[in-house]
């Protein structure tokens, strides 16, 4: 245990030194056999003092002066385009929903949070671009057991009726997104690790996120004092057949090399996770600086360190050895899927089926978010087909209201070892206003990805940073009795019934024509009067005109 | 023949009444109902008060003293500077004239320091109050007219009359600045300085192109606590000011500088791209209010020093510095060679904030002052703004929020009728009812000499303006088509209303008692 304590004792002596603000850049690099590749980027930049948003060295004003107008305490925003696929690339260090997710805790003192939470949504919609601005009431939920802060909080205080979250899971993330959030940096994409996120090359992949995160942390044990730690992540995963290679080099994933370190980071280290070596042999050129083991959770990790000071242009290159290897892939503790079952326009179900590959049961929560066009009903909720389950250790639902609120479903389970656990929960489709339907009705209406948050037993997959780090190296033999991870499901996808929108406007034009062929016969028979006329009477103008046309005619 | 006759008499009635009923129906009721159904809501708005303002026609009073050792000098000089301030519409003086007593002027004649003067003139008279000025005669003065940070003027004599008018005309009421504030063209002073808001950020950026290659000794918070703060502290009854400092790495620029002896002289169409390259980085977009920025720019030892212009034969200015009216100032901090050297840079602060300080003057309102023949400005010893140059101030603000309330008003009374499906839902009236009756309460005030309540009253009429004509409301229905509307009444309208409004020439027939069918009378 004291082998343990030890490095992150100098972590706080560290921070302890730092006086005003402190920036540092890291890369995660890790193969994900036999066809993928995990590049990971962090930018931690942290602010010393409680009142620094005024005044500020490193960090990026505009994102202080939204947290410190809309008294934010703790922010997580990420866009992200594809899916992570836990089954096959293990996990990732901070997991996302598919599309745009933010959640934020605001600070005890708001009182109307709702409020607050609408207008920092508009606010950072202006600042990355992105279409945040329509989250809503009608799609924003308070979980009440899933999402915990990881920042430094106050004690006995109420977090979670601070705490709003919400996904909107249509969002394309591109360019736009990347060049705000580019701009957060104090190096911006001049210098540094940043420079490589060229907008060509990594849209170009099966996945790809971009994060802010800020929070609290400690400056030391004793947590008197905070820092304001704002952490942007850019998370990718290749694909070898875009690459065209298993050969991975900084030039083919960046389309260049590394220019060096920013000037403004205090430091700038690449991670490279070597563990697959073993079975997949590759080699790093230039050589790592260092090689670091690492136990955690009774799982080895052998990291590459590259410790990146001199601003001169380099390129790491690995190059396997053996090509074509069958690959037998390991699942990791903890998997999950979600579909939806059902056919026809009336009924349909979210089915979620969660996975305990581990010897020991597995507590989980989780937690289902269904708009309000998707009624969900907490009777038809079944479990491995059973109403009454004793898996259920509790449960929280609050229904949704029609245009107001969303259906909010939590259940903390505990997962059986070796074993598959289904849920199912059946909805309706719902009719919407003409209005309601978004451009494209057809393409389908997304369901937000459901949340898992797990305390796992085992270290094994997990590249999470512990709650405490800041930076990478903080997971260096960072056993814990439990690891904590926030899971997404996949989306999915519903087609509700559509109209057809030009049928109001053809409805009008048809009614119109029918009154008015009606009302014409009915007030010429109220109205007129019949009279014969006797033949040879004088002809008038207008009568010797018809005639004309009559005899045409004949 | 006469049954025959009563009958179709019968048979006619029936079908006036049938054509009546329709009449009615569609006519009476359905038309009125249409109309009241399809009408854009607007809630009754003081149309003639608006349409009756006169915004050239404001006015500020203004007190002023005359205090002099002798009834005759009083007279003259009061008289004269009345003359000087006959014609001006814009401002008006309340001139009293005063002997000074005996033990004040005992001590304005024997106290050689003219700060002394004044406080000795404090201790007398209240000059304290907003909106007064006072004009007193100090004989042992080396110049005609004398002006320092309060609200005093000391003359020497009788001869100096016209030193003090033009003093009074060119610095202390500046009525050709009022004009300006108050017309609809904006004058050389109101293109420079911010439009009117109840506050502003000031933000001072530090600009640091290469931090690998020298560090800067800059403390950006307190240079603009100290600074900044104690100049906007005293402009409180005006603006709410929040000061906010931030530095930004890595801004590379190209000034395509060329080489002069001595140093290197930026291109000067090159400044206004540095401005944009500034505000891609400056993150002013995050902010509610306007941003007044302040940007000090670390010139790269390579190209240090830097200059804006050639100086071939004159001394080259302690500060090269540029300001972009409405956006903010621009300094240029040049490290000497030594501290290139060195690689630790750190800026003259003193000369540096001083250099932003009169700029921001210049962008918050406050006029440059020509300097005049035989008068004497005392040169600022602090940053705060001198007590005349507040009330001076606050009278131009006044007027040009009382202006661009009425203007704001007006344009939206004149869309209202030009455009009818604007919506003016109850709150948007009520923000306009709330403009026109500051407007009127600003101006009641103004003219009684009371600038403090004037300017907090033209501030409302002016925020409440711009609120009601900002209402994004006012333009839900505005992109609603025409074509469409007359797309669905006409299949409707045309084929119903067209015989109901023909039957009515009948039935008017009818109902006055004459035959409906000329062939019945055959």
């Amino acid at each position: 245990m004291l082998k343990l304590g030890i490095p992150s004792f100098f972590l706080f002596i560290l921070i302890l030194q730092i006086k005003g603000d402190d920036f540092k850049e890291e890369i995660f690099i890790k193969p994900l056999p036999p066809s993928h590749l995990y590049v990971n980027f962090h930018f931690i930049t942290l602010v010393n003092g409680e009142e620094s948003f005024e005044h500020s060295h490193l960090a990026p004003r505009s994102l202080g002066e939204i947290m410190s107008r809309y008294q934010v305490e703790e922010l997580h925003l990420t866009l992200t385009e594809g899916q992570w696929k836990h089954k096959q690339w293990g996990y990732p260090v901070l997991d996302a929903a598919p599309g745009a997710e933010l959640y934020a805790w605001f600070s005890p003192e708001v009182i109307d949070v709702d409020a607050h939470w609408k207008k920092l949504s508009s606010t950072l919609s202006g600042l990355f671009c992105a279409s945040l601005n329509f989250i809503e009431n009608f799609n924003t939920i308070t979980p009440k057991m899933s999402l915990w802060p990881t920042g430094a909080q106050k004690l006995k205080q109420n977090y979670t009726s601070q705490l709003r979250y919400a996904s909107l899971p249509r969002e394309i993330v591109c360019t736009e997104n990347l060049t705000p959030w580019k701009k957060l940096l104090p190096c911006e994409s001049s210098h540094g690790f940043s420079s490589l996120l060229n907008s060509r090359m990594i849209h170009n992949t099966n996945y790809h996120s971009i994060g802010v995160h800020v929070r609290r942390t400690c400056v030391d044990n004793n947590c008197l004092d905070t820092n304001l730690e704002i952490k942007q992540t850019v998370a990718l995963v290749y694909d070898f057949k875009i690459i065209n290679s298993m050969d991975w080099s900084f030039r083919k994933l960046f389309g260049q090399g590394l220019p060096g370190a920013c000037p403004l980071s205090s430091s700038s280290k690449i991670y490279i996770d070597t563990t697959s070596n073993s079975t997949y042999r590759f080699k790093l050129s230039p050589e790592p600086n260092n090689i670091v083991l690492s136990q955690r959770g009774g799982s080895e990790t052998e990291l590459a360190v590259y410790n990146i000071t001199n601003s001169v242009m380099m390129n790491i290159v690995a190059k396997y050895e053996t090509k074509d290897k069958i690959f037998v892939n390991i699942p990791p503790p903890l998997t999950f899927t979600q579909y939806v079952l059902g056919y026809g326009k009336e009924f349909g179900g979210i089915v979620t089926e969660l996975t305990n590959n581990y010897w020991a049961p597995i507590d989980v929560v989780l937690l289902e978010n269904a708009p309000w066009w998707l009624p969900i009903q907490l009777s038809s909720l079944r479990i491995n087909g059973e109403a009454e389950s004793k898996l259920i250790m509790s449960q929280y639902y609050s229904p949704g209201k029609s245009r107001q609120k969303p259906y909010h479903l939590e259940l903390l389970l505990r997962l059986p070892p070796k074993s598959t656990t289904t849920l199912t929960i059946d909805f309706e489709f719902v009719f919407l206003k003409w209005q309601e339907y978004p451009p494209d009705a057809n393409h389908g209406f997304y369901i937000g990805s459901a949340l898992i948050s797990a305390n796992l037993p085992t270290a094994k997959n997990y590249t999470s940073l512990p709650i405490h780090g800041n930076t990478f190296d903080s997971v260096i033999n960072a056993s814990k009795p439990w690891y904590p991870m926030i899971f997404r499901t996949n989306g999915a996808m519903v087609s509700l019934p559509t109209p057809d929108f030009s049928m109001p406007y053809n409805v009008i034009c048809l009614a119109c024509t029918v009154v008015a062929l009606a009302f014409g016969p009915l007030n010429n028979i109220c109205t007129k009067e019949l009279v014969l006329k006797a033949a040879g009477t004088p002809l008038s103008l207008r009568q010797k005109i018809f005639n004309i046309f009559k005899k045409k005619k004949d | 023949m006469s049954k025959h006759d009563t009958k179709s008499e019968t048979e006619e009635a029936n079908r006036m009444w049938a054509s009546a009923s329709f009449v009615g129906v569609l006519i009476i009721i359905g038309l009125p109902l249409w109309w009241k159904t399809t009408e854009v809501y607007r809630v009754a708005l003081p149309y003639d008060k608006i349409n009756a303002f006169e915004t050239d026609s404001h006015y500020i009073s203004t007190e002023l003293t005359v205090l002099a050792n002798d009834d005759e000098t009083a007279q003259e000089v009061a008289r004269q500077i009345e003359k000087a301030f006959q014609e001006s519409d814009v401002i008006k003086l309340k001139i009293t004239k005063k002997i000074i007593p005996n033990k004040l002027q005992h001590l304005l004649d024997s106290v050689a320091d003219e700060q002394e003067a004044l406080e000795d003139v404090g201790a007398a008279f209240n000059i304290k109050k907003h909106n007064t000025f006072y004009v007193v005669q100090r004989k042992p003065l080396y110049q005609d007219v004398w002006v320092g940070t309060e609200r005093v003027a000391f003359f020497r004599d009788i001869k100096a009359c016209s030193t003090i008018v033009k003093v009074l005309e060119k610095w202390i009421y500046q009525p050709s600045v009022l004009i300006g504030a108050r017309s609809e063209i904006a004058d050389a002073a109101r293109q420079v300085r911010f439009p009117s808001g109840p506050g502003y950020h000031v933000v001072l950026s530090v600009v640091h192109p290469r931090p690998q290659e020298l560090k800067v000794n800059f403390n950006a918070r307190d240079a603009i606590e100290d600074y900044i703060g104690s100049f906007v502290d005293e402009l409180t009854e005006l603006h709410n000011f929040t000061l906010k400092s931030q530095w930004l790495h890595l801004l590379d620029f190209d000034f395509e500088a060329t080489e002069v002896p001595g140093g290197r002289v930026a291109g000067a169409e090159r400044l206004p791209l540095l401005l944009t390259r500034l505000e891609e980085r400056a993150a002013t977009h995050v902010s509610e209010r306007p941003t007044l920025n302040l940007a000090l720019y670390v010139v790269p030892c390579r190209l240090a020093p830097l200059a804006l212009q050639r100086y071939d034969k004159e001394i080259p200015p302690p500060v090269q510095a540029f300001m972009s009216p409405k956006w903010g100032g621009v300094v240029f901090g040049n490290p000497t060679p030594e501290e290139c050297e060195k690689q630790v840079y750190t800026p003259p602060v003193n000369l540096i904030m001083g250099t932003f300080l009169s700029q921001l003057r210049k962008l918050l309102g406050i006029t440059d002052k020509e300097a005049q023949a035989g008068a004497r400005l005392e040169a600022l010893r602090r940053a705060a703004p001198r007590a005349w140059e507040r009330d001076a101030l606050l009278r131009l603000r006044a007027l040009q929020q009382l202006a661009s309330a009425e203007t704001s008003l007006r344009s939206l009374a004149k869309l209202l009728g030009e455009i009818s499906n604007i919506v003016i839902n109850d709150e948007v009236g009520a923000s306009i009812n709330l403009a026109v009756e500051s407007i009127h309460r600003a101006t009641e005030h103004m003219e009684k000499a009371d600038l403090l309540e004037a300017h907090r009253y033209s501030q409302r009429a002016f925020l409440a303006a711009e609120t009601a004509f900002m209402e994004p409301s006012l333009l839900a229905l505005l992109y609603f088509p025409d074509d469409q509307k007359y797309a669905i009444y006409i299949p409707l309208f045309l084929p119903i209303m067209f015989p109901v409004v023909l039957s009515l020439k009948n039935l008017l027939l009818w109902f006055r008692g004459k035959p409906v069918h000329k062939e019945k009378t055959d």
